[in-house]
């Protein structure tokens, strides 16, 4: 058996199979990148049939399992912009206006906004118990704030390539971001110690 | 003069925050590096904050939905993939 026979035989076979290794996998990491289910459903539902139709695409320089995430890495940030573009100026607030004020006058934590110890070590159980409060308090940021923050930490893009999909600015974006990671320790805080 | 002169260089939290957040991405100028990490050794509430947000964005990158993909939903997936290849 020559290697194209090989090829094709395993790609041939390989479709079903997808859906058994990786269906819940694509599901769990969509479901919290997009926040809502129907969404998820149909990105991961889109994104087995763009496989397929690009399985003659697949060279096999990585593994099925990154093929496909790479697949739906695409179409998550394909949302985003097409939910930014939906957006326009509407719902745009001015990221500047100072309706948290986690600083005093002088610039330095208010009294009730100052950063707590944790006490965290890091035990695998503590880390998920952090990864479901992310998940929570993630869900608590203002839209905008919100997307910038999930295509920052949860899909990793750098800042240039977010202003790119949300169509901002970078000022814009050093704004929200800033104000995120803010809200996001704060709550974060709360749920842990909390707990 | 001197005053005024530390004042202009010091950060206060709320600047220092940001720079924090530009840090990650290697985006500061030599000055604001030097300016964050004065602030940094005098602020320990700053310090908190930048451990702090570190472990939510390292830990951010492993989040996930402990719901599998609904069953009548991997059906349909299933009939359309097999239709679509035969």
């Amino acid at each position: 058996m020559d290697n194209k026979t090989i090829e094709k035989k395993v790609i041939k076979a390989d479709p079903q199979k997808w859906l058994e290794f990786y269906g819940d996998l694509l599901y769990q990491y969509t479901l919290p990148r997009v926040n809502d289910k129907e969404v998820a459903e149909d990105l991961v539902q889109e994104t087995f049939l763009s496989a397929l139709k690009g399985v003659h695409n697949y060279k096999g320089d990585s593994s099925e399992k990154n093929w496909l995430f790479a697949i739906l890495k695409n179409k998550i940030i394909d949302y985003y912009r097409k939910k930014a573009s939906e957006q326009k100026v509407m719902s745009r607030p001015n990221p500047q206006g100072s309706e948290d004020d986690w600083f005093n006058d002088e610039g330095d934590w208010g009294e009730n906004r100052k950063p707590k110890n944790w006490h965290t070590s890091d035990n695998p159980t503590e880390r998920k118990e952090i990864q479901k409060i992310i998940n929570i308090c993630k869900d608590h940021l203002k839209t905008l704030q919100q997307h910038v923050f999930i295509l920052k930490y949860l899909e990793e893009l750098d800042s240039n390539e977010i202003c790119k999909v949300l169509n901002i600015s970078a000022s814009n974006y050093w704004v929200l971001i800033h104000r995120a990671r803010l809200q996001m320790r704060d709550c974060v805080e709360k749920f842990w110690l909390k707990s | 003069m001197e005053k005024n002169l530390m004042k202009h260089l010091m950060l206060n939290c709320n600047e220092a925050t940001l720079l924090m957040a530009k840090k990650e991405e290697g985006k500061l100028s030599l000055k604001a590096r030097i300016q964050l990490a004065m602030h940094l050794s005098m602020c320990s509430l700053c310090r908190k904050f930048e451990k702090q947000s570190h472990l939510i964005g390292e830990e951010s990158k492993h989040v996930h939905a402990e719901e599998k993909l609904p069953g009548d939903l991997k059906e349909k997936i299933k009939r359309i993939l097999e239709e679509q290849q035969s």
